[in-house]
């Protein structure tokens, strides 16, 4: 069965869903700026972790959609969800790279080094060379019903990666700092950083399906033109 | 407190600059 996306007259990017998460995102951004307290021991940095975590959160939503949209595709050939799982790959990707740019700039006055080659740190650069290989063989083949198939096994691969990147600080020797809020145990901050944490992870991953969603509409619209 | 601000601006700097640039993409390619 072989579905095809229905065209938008022209792709619409900030529409009312768009503008809340932008919003979202802005006042997640000023609480932690002006409303939320300094860690003793790291200082500014440890504000970092708002940032960095909520990119975390992001790009395990993208990746997440990449892989069922991905089995959706293999079992269905629905090119709808195709498109989807190309347009997350890339917010997904974009994610992954703030996730590996703001945490050498914590780890340089905690750690006293950028880059330790910490399990986690490797683990997450491997899942970006993956993901920027899977948006790079979409490029190059050209048959439609190949580019679906191949992309759709790596980017079920690449996904595969997410569980072993959470659970690298329990299976590995790491200087990486534990999980705070996905763990058996409560969370391991005091209340004030952590409800500036939830609402940075809320209002990111609410701009992230905003930027999928305005992706996946580019994506219909040049299917069309 | 150590003073490690100059790398939480850097830090914000940058996925800033990453988040914005991504959308400024978006919006050229729906326009072309």
């Amino acid at each position: 069965m072989t579905s095809t996306p229905q065209p938008n007259s022209r792709p619409v990017l900030f529409d009312w869903f768009f503008a809340i998460a932008v919003a979202a995102v802005a006042a997640a951004v000023v609480r932690i700026l002006n409303f939320t307290p300094y860690e003793a021991n790291q200082g500014a940095a440890q504000k970092i972790y708002y940032l960095h975590i909520s990119a975390a959160m992001g790009a395990y939503i993208a990746l997440g959609i990449v892989a069922v949209m991905s089995v959706v595709y293999l079992w269905l050939r629905d090119k709808r969800a195709d498109l989807l799982a190309e347009s997350a790959a890339e917010v997904g990707l974009l994610f992954t790279t703030v996730v590996l740019t703001t945490g050498p700039f914590w780890a340089k006055p905690i750690w006293g080094a950028w880059w330790t080659g910490d399990a986690r740190q490797n683990l997450t650069l491997f899942l970006w060379f993956l993901v920027a290989a899977y948006l790079v063989l979409r490029g190059v083949v050209d048959d439609e019903t190949m580019r679906g198939r191949y992309s759709a096994v790596l980017g079920i691969l690449a996904a595969l990666n997410i569980p072993f990147i959470h659970m690298s600080v329990y299976m590995f020797r790491t200087m990486h700092p534990m999980p705070i809020l996905l763990k058996p145990s409560a969370p391991s901050l005091p209340s004030e950083m952590l409800i500036t944490l939830l609402m940075a992870i809320a209002a990111f991953s609410l701009f992230c399906v905003a930027l999928i969603r305005a992706r996946y509409r580019i994506a219909v619209s040049a299917q069309h033109a | 407190m150590p003073d490690t601000f100059s790398y939480f601006i850097a830090a914000y700097i940058t996925a800033g600059v990453l988040y914005a640039g991504y959308v400024v993409l978006l919006w050229w390619r729906s326009r072309r």
